[in-house]
C-alpha cells in the first residue's frame, strides 16, 4: 500500500515534535563516551555494530542553543567515507565492511533528553508494563548490554487513533481533524513539566507536510546525504497547506494515580487537536 | 384624531417595544420546553445512563463490547456521579432580550459550548483530560487497570499486566456524546420561533 494521509501526518508530526522539543527546550546534552561492540541479528553478518550508552542521538543541524548539539561525523577517524553508518536512532555506528576496527572507539555526540517514538501500543501497555530501561541509568554495555532496538525512557510516545472528515467548503473540500496523543514518561518531575510546558505553548502553531519521499532517515537510522536540517526541509514544503494545531491539552497523572504506578516514573499526557483542509475524495 | 403618516410611523416603532413583555411571556415556556428536551436527551443518553448506573451497570452504550462498564473503565470513585456536572452546565442555558426590529422581538440564547463541558469533566487519573471528550475521541484503559492494581495491592497481589487481564474485544469504541448534543440544540434554539 502506498503511504496515506495518516502516515504522512504522523511522520510530519514526529519530525516537527522532535525539532520543537530540542529547540524550545534545549532538550539535549553533549556526551563523550565509548562505543561497545554489540551483535545485532537484524543487520548483515558482514556488518559490525558499536553501541553507545545512550539513544537517541540528535541528528537535526537546525537545532541551536548556547551550546550547539554535537552531531557526529566521525569516530576515531571512522566516517561515512570509510563505509560507516551513523545510526542516530539507536545511538551507535555500524561498520559495513572493509575497515579495520579498533575495539576502543570513543566520540562525542548529542543525546536527546527525551527519545521520541511513534507507537501503536495502548497507554496502559506503555505505562503499566514497566518494561523500559532508563537512558541515564544503564551503564557499561559491555557488562550489562541493551538490545539495539529496545525503547528507553525518558521518552515520548506518539499515537493517533482519532480521525474525522468534516465538510468545509463547496467543491468537496473537507476539514480533516485528528487527535494525536503523546504519553510522556520521565524519571524526573522537572523534565516532565518542561516537556508539558513546551507543548502547551504549541497551540495555534502550524507544521509542514513532509512527504514520505523526503523523510530524512535511512533504513539504518542514518540521515540521507549525511546531513539533516529540519527547518530547511520544512521551508522547502512551505507552499503546501500546513497542518494546524487547533488546541493542546496537557495533563499529569494525578497524585493518587501516580502512587499506584510501578517504579518511580513520572507520567504526563499531551493531546493535540490537529486539522488540515484537503480534498479526500478527489 | 387624524393619523398622519408621521403618527403611523411612530406607532409602528413603538408596537414591538410594547409587545416585548407579551412576547417574552410566550417565549419563556417554549424555551423551557426545548431546554427540558435537551436535558432529557442528555440524561437518557446510553453513556449517561451507564455512568449513572455506577460500578454495577451494564455496558448499555456498547462502547466496551460488554467487557466492563464505563464507570469502572474510566476509573471513577465509587459513589460519585460524574454526569451531574454536565447536567448543571446544561441547566444554565438561558435566554435574554436582544432587540426589537420592525416585525419581531429577538432573544439571545446563552448556551454552553462543548469546550465548557469538557473543562468541567476531568478524567479521575489525569485531571487535564476530559472523560466526556474521551467518549467521543477515545479513552485508554488506564483508569481501569490502575483501579485493578489498587484493589490487587490491597489483597497483596501487586499490579497486573494489562496484557494479562485484557479480554478480547475490550478496546474502547468511540461514540457521539456532548459535541453532537450541543450542535443539535444550538440549531434548534436558533430556529425557535413563536
Amino acid at each position: 500500500m502506498k503511504p496515506q494521509y495518516k502516515h504522512e501526518l504522523m511522520t510530519s508530526f514526529l519530525l516537527w515534535f522532535d525539532h520543537e522539543l530540542l529547540q524550545e527546550g534545549e532538550a539535549y546534552s553533549n556526551k563523550t563516551g565509548q562505543l561497545y561492540s554489540k551483535s545485532d541479528s537484524r543487520i548483515p553478518d558482514s556488518y559490525s555494530a558499536f553501541q553507545s550508552n545512550y539513544k537517541q542521538w540528535v541528528s537535526d543541524s537546525s537545532v541551536t542553543g548556547p551550546t550547539n548539539p554535537v552531531i557526529p561525523t566521525e569516530f576515531n577517524g571512522n566516517s561515512r567515507s570509510n563505509d560507516f553508518i551513523f545510526d542516530f536512532e539507536n545511538g551507535r555506528i555500524i561498520e559495513t565492511g572493509g575497515a579495520t576496527i579498533s575495539t576502543d572507539i570513543t566520540g562525542t555526540f548529542a543525546v536527546k533528553d527525551f527519545n521520541v517514538y511513534l507507537t501503536n501500543e495502548t497507554e496502559e501497555d506503555l505505562i503499566l508494563e514497566n518494561k523500559f530501561q532508563i537512558n541515564s541509568r544503564y551503564g557499561d554495555l559491555s557488562m550489562s548490554g541493551i538490545d539495539p532496538y529496545d525503547q528507553v525512557v525518558p521518552a515520548i510516545f506518539l499515537n493517533s487513533e482519532y480521525m474525522r472528515n468534516e465538510g468545509f467548503a463547496f467543491g468537496g473540500e473537507d476539514l480533516t481533524k485528528n487527535i494525536i496523543k503523546a504519553v510522556v514518561i520521565s524519571d524526573s518531575e522537572y523534565q516532565l513539566d518542561g516537556a508539558l510546558s513546551i507543548f502547551a505553548d504549541a497551540a495555534r502553531k502550524t507544521f509542514s507536510k513532509i512527504p514520505f519521499s523526503d523523510h530524512p532517515s535511512t533504513e539504518y537510522g542514518d540521515v540521507k546525504g549525511g546531513t539533516y536540517n529540519y527547518l530547511n526541509l520544512s521551508n522547502s514544503h512551505s507552499s503546501e497547506i500546513p497542518y494546524f494545531i487547533e488546541d493542546v491539552t496537557v495533563s499529569k497523572f494525578s497524585e493518587r494515580a501516580q502512587s499506584r504506578l510501578p517504579g518511580n516514573l513520572k507520567v504526563g499526557f499531551i493531546d493535540f487537536d490537529v486539522s488540515t483542509s484537503r480534498f479526500p475524495r478527489s | 384624531m387624524i393619523l398622519t403618516s408621521s403618527n403611523i410611523s411612530q406607532i409602528n416603532r413603538q408596537v414591538p417595544k410594547l409587545a416585548r413583555g407579551q412576547v417574552q411571556k410566550q417565549f419563556a415556556p417554549a424555551f423551557q420546553k426545548l431546554k427540558n428536551k435537551m436535558i432529557a436527551e442528555f440524561l437518557n443518553h446510553p453513556v449517561t445512563l451507564e455512568i449513572k448506573g455506577g460500578t454495577s451497570s451494564d455496558n448499555i452504550s456498547g462502547t466496551l463490547a460488554g467487557a466492563t462498564n464505563l464507570f469502572s473503565f474510566i476509573g471513577f470513585e465509587s459513589g460519585s456521579d460524574p454526569t451531574s456536572a454536565i447536567e448543571k452546565i446544561l441547566s444554565s442555558t438561558n435566554f435574554r432580550f436582544s432587540r426589537t426590529t420592525r416585525n419581531s422581538v429577538e432573544f439571545e440564547i446563552d448556551m454552553p459550548e462543548a469546550a465548557e463541558i469538557f473543562a468541567a469533566t476531568p478524567m479521575p487519573w489525569a485531571p487535564g483530560r476530559s472523560w466526556a471528550k474521551g467518549i467521543e475521541t477515545g479513552i485508554s484503559g488506564l483508569g481501569y487497570y490502575l483501579k485493578i492494581s489498587k484493589d490487587s495491592s490491597r489483597s497483596g497481589l501487586g499490579i497486573q499486566s494489562p496484557r494479562k487481564v485484557r479480554k478480547s474485544g475490550s478496546k474502547f469504541k468511540n461514540t457521539q456524546y456532548i459535541s453532537a448534543l450541543i450542535k443539535k440544540y444550538q440549531k434548534e434554539f436558533a430556529n425557535l420561533q413563536l
